[in-house]
């Protein structure tokens, strides 16, 4: 399957970002208290761009059911963005007056430029990343849980079964409308990079 | 004098020091004395020409939604940019260099953005980011003197033609104002610095 293909092809990514300082910090919780609100901030004004691009997809699409497909991804940001807005409060984000940071406003134009630009093919090609790396980065950081780690309601979140089911629901879709080729791989590897760099901003702000 | 005229424009003024940011750079002082390493050249001149073709989508789905007053210059515009990246092909081909370049991720970036906002930005923002992008290009290259190995590209960008193309594109902002236009030409200055450093980084 195609979504097999891209992950096989792009596992040094995914392997580079669980291997990221940012990620260990989730894993054993030593992450500083002010790079997790950047990062939730910063994630926040991320899922603006990454719901918009679902909506632009699903205008794309030439099947009913290809359509309903992303509204029901649009659902999924916004439970996702509901998880932000409680972890903001308790962590004292105020995630109505997020400045983009340039890693976050790179992978947003990024998203954008393909979601309007390019075919719903490229467009899941370049949102299925995101989906399947935070699947793939909770399973693995649950396997070694660090107790009291103040970061476990991350980790729990992303390695639950109804994310995988929905990672996997989106990479389903991408089967069915993207053809293989140099812009579907492109779009797919820059996003793993796009994510790659989203967390390392937040710790070159805190230095 | 008319450089003169598009430097005291409101938008680059306000600017601030991002307007020196993004008009000036060691590899432009390389192509000002001649110095420039070769290798450096050739990654400019790739990257730039598919600059070129990024921006001319930007150009083409902004005269899209232009209003008839905004014709002339963004019509012309896209002319212009067909007849340079046919330039660009030549010197590319005389050159040897693989048309088919990696791109870089700050071009990428860069044409993100215009992209990006070509579509879901205000018609009047995007004024505000194609004279960012020409005005300071013009600017970087009238700061040289037309002279040594690289004269035929300081006196392309900053020939008459193209300064009367820019003072165009700044009567479009003055026509079309908008609160967001600031910002916007801000970014535009952002990738132009980011660009000219990768130019000569790598």
């Amino acid at each position: 399957m195609l979504h097999d293909d891209l992950w096989t092809a792009n596992r040094d990514l995914a392997h580079a970002c669980l291997a990221h300082p940012f990620v260990r910090g989730l894993a054993d919780g030593s992450l500083p208290r002010a790079a997790f609100a950047c990062y939730v901030a910063q994630d926040a004004f991320f899922l603006q761009a990454f719901f918009r691009a679902y909506a632009l997809a699903a205008a794309k699409c030439k099947r009913a059911e290809e359509a309903e497909c992303f509204h029901r991804f649009m659902g999924g940001v916004l439970d996702e963005l509901k998880v932000h807005k409680s972890y903001s409060a308790g962590w004292g984000i105020d995630l109505s007056r997020v400045e983009p940071l340039a890693a976050t406003r790179a992978y947003t134009d990024f998203l954008l430029r393909t979601a309007w630009h390019a075919d719903a093919g490229q467009t899941a090609a370049a949102m299925a990343p995101c989906m399947r790396l935070y699947a793939f980065l909770g399973c693995e950081l649950a396997k070694t849980p660090t107790p009291d780690n103040p970061y476990d309601e991350w980790i729990t979140n992303y390695s639950s079964a109804e994310f995988d089911a929905l990672a996997g629901e989106v990479e389903s879709l991408l089967d069915r409308v993207a053809t293989d080729g140099p812009g579907v791989r492109d779009a797919y590897r820059y996003a793993m990079r796009c994510e790659l760099d989203f967390f390392s901003a937040p710790l070159e702000v805190e230095t | 004098m008319a450089m003169r005229t598009l430097e005291e424009s409101a938008l680059v003024t306000g600017a601030g020091e991002l307007w020196r940011e993004g008009t000036t750079a060691k590899f432009l002082e390389g192509i000002g004395d001649g110095t420039l390493p070769p290798e450096a050249f050739e990654r400019w001149l790739a990257q730039d020409y598919l600059f070129a073709r990024g921006l001319t989508s930007f150009q083409a789905v902004m005269a899209a939604k232009a209003p008839r007053d905004a014709h002339g210059p963004l019509i012309g515009g896209l002319a212009a940019m067909h007849a340079e990246m046919s330039w660009f092909e030549s010197h590319l081909a005389d050159r040897g260099i693989d048309l088919q370049a990696d791109a870089h991720p700050v071009y990428r970036r860069y044409v993100d953005f215009l992209i990006a906002s070509a579509y879901s930005a205000p018609f009047e923002v995007l004024c505000a980011i194609v004279y960012g992008v020409e005005v300071s290009y013009l600017a970087a290259w009238s700061a040289l003197e037309a002279a040594g190995p690289y004269a035929e590209f300081i006196e392309r960008w900053s020939s008459e033609p193209f300064t009367e193309y820019v003072r165009s594109l700044l009567e479009l902002c003055n026509r079309h104002p908008h609160r967001d236009q600031q910002a916007a030409f801000n970014q535009v200055l952002r990738h132009e610095r980011d660009f000219w450093r990768m130019t000569w980084e790598g």
